[in-house]
């Protein structure tokens, strides 16, 4: 379906999906950290992918994205990203909680794979709820991660969309751990197929 | 000395002493073409590689390496370069992230679009003089007009001229 013909009545739906699924998350990262884990009411948009990579900012900005794909009834790619410094400050609270460890001594390659983990189980946790609410099945790709320029990361994004139109679906929330004495947040943007959007459409009634 | 900022499937063509820049290429590519008896520097900043994708006649050129390069040519000869003095340099084409499976194929489209940017060029018959492509990291890149240079920054590495 081309993406210039959603109905708000559909956006509204979109937006139920990343409450339902960011909801999930959520709980899934506050049971890891044993901490509260608050979450921003999701938006859905659509944005020009021209516009994309600077969607969320400065495109040079330095951040630490994690990235799956979910192939099934609802198709769809999923990114958890945050400011670099954010990230870190994740890792040091898990490597705390879970393992009693200090970040001194910790080689990075662990730390790399402690942020995987914690962006696989975030986005599986939001994925598993969107597949319930909708009654599919899903797989889901390992987990890929990378450090780099926001604007790099988000053309992954714009060159998927890109292939369909001149349009992104964008579904997005924000988490942000609480009780700490710096903020540490990060975003779930989820990135439907363009073809699975009519299945999840007709399973939610609103098409 | 002003530098002409290329955003996402767009293009830009500057003359000596000015530069062209594009920031954070992922898996799309910077192809520039550069005239250097003119001292003429141009740069489009290519997402896909395939006019194929595109929906319907009229669609940005600039999006497509097999639209994007021939349309670069014709801006850089508008401003007076000559096409048999052109030679071309390019930089991107990243893979961003890698997770294996059926979802591998949507994200190797850096390399995809690396080859069209080159097969357009030698369809038109432009050398290739350097390039730094592939490998799975974001480049910003900066061509001068002064001296054909094409400089490339990436986190945590080394800046690169070619």
């Amino acid at each position: 379906m081309d993406l210039r013909d959603f109905s708000n009545l559909q956006l509204d739906a979109m937006r139920e999906v990343g409450n339902i699924g960011a909801g999930n998350a959520a709980t899934a990262l506050s049971v890891m950290l044993s901490r509260t884990v608050d979450m921003a009411v999701p938006k859905a948009e659509l944005v020009s992918i021209y516009e994309l990579s600077e969607y969320y900012g400065d495109p040079l900005t330095e951040v630490a994205a994690v990235f799956v794909r979910s192939d099934g009834d609802f198709s769809c790619s999923l990114i958890f990203f945050q400011a670099e410094e954010d990230a870190q400050a994740l890792v040091d609270l898990m490597l705390m909680q879970q393992m009693g460890m200090g970040p001194e001594g910790v080689p990075d390659e662990m730390r790399d794979s402690v942020l995987t983990e914690v962006g696989n189980i975030i986005l599986s946790s939001f994925l598993n709820a969107v597949n319930v609410l909708i009654g599919g099945a899903h797989s889901i790709s390992v987990p890929g991660v990378a450090h780099d320029m926001m604007g790099s990361v988000l053309q992954v994004v714009a060159s998927i969309f890109g292939q369909s139109g001149e349009h992104a679906l964008i579904v997005d929330t924000t988490l942000a751990v609480g009780d700490l004495d710096r903020n540490v947040s990060g975003k779930i943007v989820l990135l439907p197929d363009p073809g699975s959007l009519e299945i999840l459409f007709g399973k939610l009634q609103v098409l | 000395m002003r530098t002409v900022r290329v955003g996402i499937a767009e293009s830009g063509v500057v003359v000596n002493p000015d530069s062209v820049t594009t920031l954070g290429l992922g898996s799309c590519v910077g192809v520039t073409l550069y005239d250097e008896r003119k001292k003429i520097g141009g740069m489009v900043h290519v997402m896909l590689p395939s006019t194929e994708l595109a929906k319907g006649g009229d669609f940005n050129k600039s999006k497509f390496a097999d639209s994007g390069v021939p349309d670069l040519v014709d801006q850089m000869v508008r401003f007076g370069a000559d096409r048999r003095r052109l030679v071309a340099k390019m930089a991107g084409g990243a893979q961003m992230f890698s997770v294996g499976g059926s979802g591998e194929s949507i994200l190797k489209i850096g390399s995809r679009n690396v080859e069209a940017c080159r097969k357009a060029l030698v369809g038109l018959g432009i050398p290739i003089v350097a390039e730094d492509t592939g490998g799975t990291w974001g480049r910003t890149v900066v061509l001068f007009a002064e001296s054909g240079i094409l400089e490339i920054r990436a986190i945590g590495r080394a800046k690169n001229q070619i």
